[in-house]
């Protein structure tokens, strides 16, 4: 599946890692452009116009976190994926607040990267949705205006906390939203430090909506950062294309055995995204 | 030792005699030079009593005992001579003489004591200045060579004592200094086994037990002109400097230490630093090459394999990593509110992958239960300890993860069936780099684990341990305490 169209600039001082990049990127129809510092890919945003940007967080220079303030004063929509390690959990929600779109851990697959960089582009280039439109996304239905949420056409009863939270996770569906950001918007700015209080309130939502709790599907866990609502794609593509779909949502990207479990008949296709 | 005394005592004889001689060859003397000028004759008595007192002054009260008798006797001698002036005619002159005796022997008897008392208090003096320079001295010296030699040599020097012998219980030396004529070696280890203290004035030998508080940490003994508190004193001044030499040395092995755990966690940080980019740019690679598709079968495995080894070498790198800031205390500590069954939930699905040959339970034994404690450090805890479960576990056996409340602790443990783990074993699987010689060559690992999840639970003020038999499984346990009752530190 190629990416007609798709400009994407890289930025990461370290040459083996564009090097390791530009490659696939390209055999995929992605047109890349590559800065080793922050500086230069402001000067390269400044000029030319791309579709999405792979931010290094740790570089020489003024770094990944402040070129993403400085991208954001003059492109608010551009997708922007932060590279990460492992130990910056911080860093990661940090740049998260900033208003990166997605963060990807090194050392990362290749194809977990394309997965996110692809919907990432997805959602700017989405038309925007209204805001009590039904969300559908595998199995689970919202409905916002009713206060509804199906999951196989059947109703489940959640609380309104509950719902809140599943709203707030299914309308930034694929995208991985911060602890405090969805304490916020669910009980208000004085809640955002009760992260225990969030997590009792997700175990019984993943007792509710998943077939398996500990073994989630849909509300996936973004461990230190937040919680994430698999991305539609994932149930639509399924087995139609080049490799898992489960694997997109990932944080290794090593499940493509799972993509067999994934159920891709017995529902109605989704309306709310794409 | 005994020649030494006996010399000593010679020369004080001697010294006597000669102050004695002294004093009556100026009594003959004058009693000489009166009986050819007798005109001097009525003061002759005040030249005597003169004689008397500065041989008194100088010497001291029996040398002039005897010079007043030598006077009695000469001027006894020279009258007889004259009939005039004889004892026997005489009476008022047998008064004379004997008054003249007894105040020659009172004015000498205090005369003597208060040259006795200077000279005691000089030699106080002195003693006070050799206590106060064996003090700055001792508080001067050189910590970094064991104390001994050191304090046997300036007791020695500083007091002008014959012979010393300090015996360090700790280090087991003896330390001589001067000159013994027996082996000081076993002398002042029998002062310190039969803790004997005492000053025998015959032979100048004081012994000493050097104590620190009521313990005994050593022995003194010393031969020569001292006194019994001086003894004391230097005995208490050996025990604080054998106490300071041990503190500074215990400092300096935990600065040590302090510093190569460091140093070892810094080289190990900036090592696993280094390998990142590496790894991201190798995995990137191979992944790539896949997305890239036209790879014939054999192509693609071996891509995988590729990339499966990386990600190894990258968890291998994250451990190391993690154990490195452990250790040097560099891991941020943040305390938070969190659900038991938050833990165990989040550390199972992370480790998915893993588990998914396995059977896993959970028992939690009170859903509700919530702990203050770090959730990255008791992740990480858990993590090695189902990590370990599935490494050391039979194929398709269950691990079951329970936890439960024992008085003030959560017990978390982490069961599963396999190998036992050998009683010598139990204690060291927590150590660093230790690895059991039953599992060395079964599974993958580095031994550093189960030390990280030693140190996560120490670090909440908790510990671990192990239970493993044939029957029953083997068992991880970590208790934490429930509620944290001090700040938490590394």
């Amino acid at each position: 599946m190629t990416q007609p169209g798709i400009r994407i600039l890289v930025v990461d001082d370290e040459p083996a890692i564009r090097r390791a990049l530009r490659p696939p990127l390209v055999e995929l129809g992605f047109q890349v452009a590559e800065a080793s510092r922050g500086e230069e890919a402001l000067q390269l945003l400044r000029s030319s116009s791309y579709d999405v940007v792979l931010l290094d967080i740790n570089m020489p220079g003024i770094g990944g976190i402040e070129t993403l303030k400085r991208i954001r004063s003059f492109a608010p929509r551009l997708p922007v994926l932060m590279l990460t390690v492992r130990d910056d959990e911080e860093d990661k929600v940090e740049a998260l607040e900033f208003g990166a779109d997605d963060y990807v851990t090194k050392p990362f697959s290749t194809r977990e990267l394309i997965a996110r960089i692809r919907s990432a582009v997805r959602r700017v280039r989405a038309p925007a949705r209204p805001e009590d439109a039904p969300i559908e996304i595998g199995e689970i239905r919202l409905e916002p205006a009713k206060r509804l949420v199906t999951r196989r056409r059947i109703p489940v009863k959640l609380t309104r906390k509950e719902f809140d939270i599943l709203y707030c996770l299914m309308s930034r569906a694929g995208r991985v939203v911060t602890y405090s950001k969805l304490l916020t918007a669910v009980w208000g700015a004085e809640s955002r430090e009760e992260v225990e209080y969030l997590r009792t309130f997700v175990r019984q939502l993943r007792k509710k909506i998943e077939d398996d709790p500990s073994n989630p599907l849909y509300l996936l866990t973004d461990v230190y950062v937040g919680y994430r609502f698999a991305d539609a794609q994932m149930f639509l593509e399924g087995s139609s294309n080049d490799g898992s779909p489960a694997a997109e949502e990932m944080p290794d990207g090593e499940h493509a055995q799972e993509s067999e479990d994934v159920p891709e008949d017995e529902h109605e296709p989704p309306k709310a995204v794409d | 030792m005994r020649s030494g005394r006996s010399h000593g005592s010679g020369l004080r004889v001697l010294l006597f005699t000669l102050e004695c001689a002294l004093g009556v060859v100026a009594v003959i003397l004058v009693a000489a030079f009166t009986h050819w000028w007798l005109r001097l004759l009525p003061v002759v008595a005040l030249l005597y009593l003169l004689i008397v007192v500065l041989t008194a002054l100088w010497c001291g009260f029996w040398q002039a005992a005897v010079v007043s008798l030598s006077a009695v006797v000469a001027q006894s001698w020279f009258t007889a001579r004259q009939p005039e002036l004889a004892i026997a005619a005489n009476p008022i002159a047998s008064v004379t003489l004997l008054v003249f005796v007894l105040v020659a022997l009172t004015v000498s008897r205090l005369s003597a004591r208060v040259t006795g008392h200077a000279r005691e208090a000089e030699s106080r003096g002195g003693q006070m200045e050799d206590l106060y320079e064996f003090t700055r001295r001792t508080l001067q010296m050189d910590l970094h060579v064991e104390p001994g030699p050191q304090l046997a040599e300036l007791v020695h020097e500083i007091f002008n004592l014959e012979a010393v012998a300090v015996f360090d219980a700790d280090l087991h030396d003896v330390y001589a200094a001067g000159f013994w004529n027996v082996d000081p070696q076993e002398m002042a280890q029998n002062v310190y086994y039969f803790e004997t203290a005492d000053d025998d004035p015959v032979t100048g030998v004081g012994r000493r037990v050097v104590r620190l508080g009521t313990v005994p940490v050593g022995s003194l003994v010393v031969r020569g002109d001292t006194g019994p508190l001086i003894n004391n004193a230097i005995a208490s001044l050996i025990a604080i400097t054998f106490d300071r030499y041990r503190a500074f040395a215990n400092e300096s092995r935990i600065e040590t230490e302090r510093r190569t755990e460091q140093l070892r966690a810094t080289v190990l940080d900036s090592l696993a630093h280094a390998y990142k980019t590496p790894l991201t740019a190798i995995r990137a690679a191979s992944t790539g090459m896949g997305e890239m598709g036209h790879l014939s079968a054999g192509q693609a495995d071996l891509v995988g394999l590729i990339d499966e080894q990386t990600r190894l070498l990258g968890d291998l790198t994250n451990r190391l990593l993690t154990t490195a800031r452990l250790d040097a205390g560099e891991v941020a500590i943040h305390v938070a509110r969190v659900s038991a069954g938050t833990l165990i939930e989040e550390v199972v699905a992370a480790l998915k992958d893993r588990l998914a040959s396995m059977k896993v339970a959970i028992e939690i034994e009170d859903d509700d239960l919530v702990l203050s404690c770090d959730q990255q450090l008791m992740t990480m805890l858990l993590t090695q300890y189902i990590d370990n479960a599935c490494k050391y576990s039979n194929f398709g056996s269950t691990v079951t993860i329970r936890v439960q409340v024992t008085g003030a602790e959560a017990i978390f443990s982490v069961h599963s069936i396999g190998p036992v783990i050998p009683m010598a074993d139990r204690e060291r699987i927590f150590d660093r780099y230790y690895r059991s010689s039953t599992y060395a060559d079964r599974a993958p690992g580095t031994g550093i684990g189960l030390s990280v999840a030693r140190r996560a639970a120490q670090i909440h003020g908790g510990y671990v341990w192990v239970t493993s038999d044939e029957e029953e499984g083997t068992t991880f346990f970590a208790a934490i305490p429930l509620a944290l009752e001090r700040e938490i530190s590394l």
